[in-house]
């Protein structure tokens, strides 16, 4: 059995649904994100479990218990806020120590603890500072450890690292996943960030519109995206508007070009619509050796990106994306000219239409 | 550069006159009562009626009780309607702001109508002219509490503690008041200095009180009253004083509380 179990949870606030539908199993010591447009619904899912809002509908179970209805000050559950949100009248030490405090244990439990907690997150000797007194990145670390001083069964984080400068959103994901490691405590991490949520997952819900539209790995989440939605949200991606000409030989078209794709057509017939996503890394141009799969367009603007040169394709009235590395030697085309590229059949993606059928 | 300090400084000795002139002048003729010289005559006399001290007294009880209740009342009613109630805030905002309407006469004859006989027969007791009290603290103390509250992120803190396992008591008590205290204190200070001067509440409702006291001893002497009025001025600023120095001890001890 799972350890945090989420079934069937709806939320509406007034006429908003805030929520629909949502289910979802987490293992023990799982790291498992949820991803999304802003107003999805992360937030109210993860503040349900935190027992900040109470369902309308369904159950949240953790360790085997019904905590559906439990006031958050009952439940196992640390939270981070991306606000940090730590105490400005209390030292870092007190923060830390806030809930044992409260839990009555004894002094010295508590100092040890506290010692613990900032070795844990890298920070001895900041025991007296007061948050004011602290970075953002260092008051997120303590907010961190004071989430984890109870150990805590399940720890929930929403957009941890929202709030701070690129370096240390990086920096300080890894140190978070780490920890997590280390402590091996399940958690859920909500973020609207992909890279992020790739990054540092267990497995990504992708969510949208109150809804789920996938959970899975990351890597299965950004190669086999299941839904026009996922597949446009996580990293960018060439999507057009197809036609299947033959399911067998798995042949598509548009706009006067065709592709194969490895992927089954079986349930389709000819002339049925289906969406193409195409990744831009794995476009490349045509040459002696690469002669399938062949699309003709014109380049139309040249964007250096640092280790990755993005290449953007017209092909009649669609723009195509094609990523290359950086390559200093390397001849680029011109813009303007002529240029063939392609893919192999296995980088072609047909994605079902909008799944519309629960909505 | 220039300019600008010149006009500060001339905006500053204005504000100096304009505080500053009437207490003088209040001073100036205190210490005429002896004909031809300068005395603290006045004074003198002022300090050995016993009833000085009773009433200043008095009104000093007041004040306590009233800021003990009006905290009890308006901390948790204003934390509230942070936290859960923010569609209410108009509401609230509007009952503070009743004894500005609302003439003090207008208000203490309603309670002695209401209060003044059976079933409810409280005007024998002190609770009408404290309940009026805190009703008169109501815009300072409401709105000094308010601003606290919106400086900071009360939403967030209050849950961060709930997840960390506190109730509501603790809350109240070690993450939102501590925060608030200088809001707080400034409400304090204000209620204080407001009861320390009362007279239509007291007056009507008969208790004893510096205010009554002061416009007993006008009716009655020259000199007297504007040494009082000096002496209740310079002890209410010692009062204030006194109160916020006990409100930093207070932080202090806070915050070490965990600290090793
Ligand atoms: N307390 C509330 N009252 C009314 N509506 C709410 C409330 N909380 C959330 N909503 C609505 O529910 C929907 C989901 O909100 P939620 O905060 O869960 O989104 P989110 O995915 O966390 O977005 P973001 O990335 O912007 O934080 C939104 O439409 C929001 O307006
Ligand atoms: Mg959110």
């Amino acid at each position: 059995m799972a350890f945090l179990e989420i079934n069937n949870v709806s939320k509406t606030f007034g006429k908003t649904t805030a929520v629909k539908d949502f289910n979802l199993k987490v293992e023990k010591g799982e790291l498992v994100s949820f991803l999304g447009p802003s107003g999805c619904g992360k937030t109210t899912t993860l503040r349900m479990v935190a027992g900040f809002e109470v369902p309308s509908s369904g159950e949240i179970i953790i360790d085997g218990k019904d905590v559906t209805y439990e006031p958050p000050n009952r439940r196992p559950v640390g939270m981070v806020f991306q606000s940090y949100a730590l105490f400005p009248n209390m030292n870092v030490a007190a923060n830390i120590g806030f809930g044992l405090k409260i839990a009555k244990r004894s002094r010295e439990e508590i100092n040890q603890r506290v010692n613990e907690m900032l070795e844990l997150i890298h920070m001895p000797g900041y025991g007296n500072r007061y948050p004011h007194q602290l970075s953002g990145g260092q008051q997120q670390r303590v907010a961190l450890a004071r989430a984890l001083a109870m150990h805590p069964e399940v720890l929930l984080l929403d957009e941890p690292l929202s709030a701070l400068d690129a370096k240390i959103r990086v920096s300080l994901r890894g140190e978070i996943r780490s920890i997590q490691r280390e402590l091996g405590i399940t958690t859920v991490y909500v973020t609207h960030d992909q890279e992020e949520a790739l990054s540092i997952s267990d497995r990504v819900v992708v969510m949208n519109n109150a809804q789920i539209e996938q959970i899975g790995p990351p890597f299965e989440i950004y190669n086999f995206p299941q839904t026009e939605f996922v597949a446009q949200f996580v990293g960018t991606l060439n999507a057009v508007n197809a036609e299947v000409v033959d399911p067998k030989a798995k042949i598509l078209k548009f706009e006067g070009q065709q592709l194969q794709t490895a992927f089954s057509l079986d349930k389709l017939h000819s002339g049925d619509k289906v969406m193409i996503a195409i990744r831009p890394e794995r476009l490349s141009f045509a040459s002696q050796e690469k002669k399938a799969n062949i699309l003709k367009g014109k380049v139309q603007n040249i964007t250096f990106l640092g280790a990755v040169v993005r290449i953007q394709i017209g092909i009649d009235s669609l723009n195509f994306y094609m990523d290359t590395f950086n390559n200093p030697y390397l001849a680029l085309p011109k813009i303007g000219e002529d240029v063939e590229i392609t893919c192999s059949a296995e980088a072609v993606l047909a994605l079902k239409e909008r799944k519309e059928s629960q909505g | 550069m220039k300019k600008v300090n010149i006009f500060a400084w001339f905006i500053f000795i204005l504000g100096i006159f304009y505080f500053f002139l009437p207490l003088f002048a209040t001073l100036e003729f205190s210490l005429r009562m002896k004909k031809g010289v300068y005395s603290f005559e006045a004074f003198r006399v002022a300090f050995e009626d016993p009833k000085f001290y009773q009433n200043f007294g008095y009104s000093f009880l007041w004040a306590v009780l009233t800021i003990i209740f009006s905290l009890l009342l308006v901390v948790p009613t204003a934390y509230w309607v942070h936290w859960k109630l923010q569609k209410i805030r108009p509401l609230v905002e509007f009952i503070t702001l009743m004894p500005f309407v609302t003439p003090a006469v207008v208000l203490v004859f309603g309670l002695i109508r209401l209060y003044g006989k059976p079933p409810l027969n409280l005007t024998p007791t002190p609770i009408p002219l404290i309940a009026g009290y805190i009703i008169l603290s109501f815009p300072y103390m409401y709105r000094s509490v308010d601003s606290g509250l919106r400086a900071i992120d009360i939403r967030t803190l209050t849950e961060a503690a709930l997840s960390m396992g506190a109730g509501w008591g603790t809350i109240i008590s070690q993450v939102i008041f501590p925060n608030i205290r200088v809001a707080i204190l400034s409400g304090v200070f204000l209620t204080f200095a407001i009861v320390m001067g009362e007279f239509t509440f007291a007056s009507l409702l008969s208790w004893p009180a510096f205010g009554p006291y002061m416009e007993e001893i006008g009716s009655m002497r020259a000199y007297t009253p504007q040494a009082l009025s000096l002496v209740s001025f310079g002890l209410t600023w010692f009062s204030m004083m006194i109160m916020q120095s006990l409100g930093r001890g207070a932080k202090g001890e806070e915050q070490i509380a965990v600290a090793h």
